[in-house]
């Protein structure tokens, strides 16, 4: 007689904890099953129309939702902020050069030479990590019966972009064609913090709108802590020694929007006119570590 | 009176704090401040897209010559969640276009407001987000 199998007997409290995890993962799953299907439209709904006002009433109060494993919900509602558009210096929190003075020679020259119209945004590229839009975005996590296994940060504004996010332990790979938004891994830091590590950029997007460049040895760590309800810092390090002379932590902080609000269809290409007739002399993003010619 | 004075600081404060001040990109830079312009013309197009919304209008000059213009609006998702809608506005309605001309001096305006014939105001509060 061999060992007993016991996977089909095993003890009763075991068999109670693996229903209890597999009724919890299915109702998890339900839940974002409900989620994706609105998402899926991008028509928003008859609220829409009431976004604007409800948002005058401040970001919605509360204490942290937690999902059945412990760890922040950043599902139940879409968000906005959390990131540069104008600065990524002065709205990063940091004194008045601190950013600047980092840069190095060749990357000071660059930023110089830049003006805001030459920005790849203006043209509806990618906007970059960890740069936002007026508009909003939604954090997306996929499961299976036993774990999560990515994050997606789904952004509506110009351009709709996603942001993959590898939760399921792998490492960054050795090698990687570099892309606008990198390859990313996250995990939860004592299930406060989401941490989302990220390499392989490209050299294209600007940080903000006053031309912060970088390089593609850029390697970024965001921790997003949601504080409440409604707010939720994002500490944002930027290390790229190939722009930078050191590694540098700034602060974002994003709010929940009100629950009127969904993503909406937002088609940047079809109907950018973006400069050509209205800027003299309009030459175009400026992609790059390049200067515009 | 300062109780009020106050409370109404305070509201208008608020106001400012609710009202995003950021565009998809900075107008500035297509459109001149300085050179604000008010025209009065009759729809011929209505655009319901991003990253702006667009109304086209025929405006008459000084000596008669009928000019189309392009107006740039907020982003359609910006007005959207403004309550507006693309039927808001109708090919053939008269409107009234307050707002900063284009820097290369084509026929294009930024709008700051647009008034229909009655004195109502569309698309309100445009080119805030």
């Amino acid at each position: 007689m061999g060992r007993p199998d016991t996977r089909e007997t095993g003890p009763v409290p075991m068999r109670r904890s693996r229903v209890r995890k597999l009724l919890v993962v299915s109702a998890m799953t339900a839940a974002l099953l409900s989620l994706l299907v609105q998402s899926a439209s991008t028509q928003g709904g008859p609220e829409t129309g009431k976004v604007a006002a409800a948002r005058r009433a401040g970001p919605p109060k509360g204490p942290v939702p937690r999902l059945p494993d412990g760890t922040v919900n950043l599902m139940d509602g879409v968000w906005t902020g959390g990131g540069p558009v104008n600065d990524l210096e002065s709205q990063g929190g940091l004194k008045k050069g601190e950013l600047d003075a980092l840069l190095l020679p060749w990357a000071k020259a660059l930023m110089a030479t830049r003006d805001e119209t030459q920005e790849p945004h203006n043209a509806c590229l990618p906007m970059g990590v960890p740069r936002v839009t007026p508009f909003p975005y939604r954090f997306v996590q996929n499961y299976t019966h036993k774990a999560p296994t990515h994050m997606f940060i789904l952004h509506e504004g110009n351009i709709h972009t996603f942001r993959q996010i590898f939760m399921d332990g792998r490492k960054h790979p050795a090698e990687l064609d570099p892309t606008w938004l990198g390859h990313s891994i996250g995990s939860w830091e004592t299930k406060d913090t989401l941490v989302i590590d990220t390499v392989g950029y490209n050299d294209k997007f600007w940080f903000d709108r006053r031309g912060h460049p970088h390089t593609e040895q850029l390697h970024t760590i965001e921790r997003w802590t949601r504080l409440n309800l409604g707010q939720m810092e994002n500490k944002f390090t930027l290390d790229d020694p190939g722009a930078y002379s050191k590694p540098i932590t700034m602060t974002f902080m994003a709010t929940l929007q009100p629950p009127e609000d969904e993503l909406l269809e937002y088609i940047c290409q079809e109907n950018n006119q973006y400069g050509a007739a209205t800027i003299p002399g309009y030459k175009g993003p400026s992609l790059g570590n390049q200067p515009v010619k | 009176m300062r109780t009020k004075l106050a409370v109404m600081l305070a509201g208008f404060a608020f106001v400012c704090m609710a009202v995003p001040v950021v565009a998809h990109h900075a107008v500035g830079a297509e459109y001149d401040a300085s050179k604000p312009v008010t025209l009065k013309g009759t729809v011929t197009k209505v655009e319901w897209t991003n990253p702006h919304a667009r109304i086209y209008f025929d405006v008459a000059g000084p000596d008669g010559t009928v000019k189309n213009w392009n107006v740039e609006l907020a982003a359609r998702s910006a007005l959207a969640r403004q309550g507006w809608t693309a039927r808001s506005l109708k090919i053939g309605e008269t409107v009234t276009v307050e707002g900063h001309l284009a820097r290369s001096g084509v026929t294009g305006v930024n709008a700051r407001s647009v008034t229909l014939a009655d004195g109502k105001k569309v698309f309100s509060n445009n080119n805030d987000q």
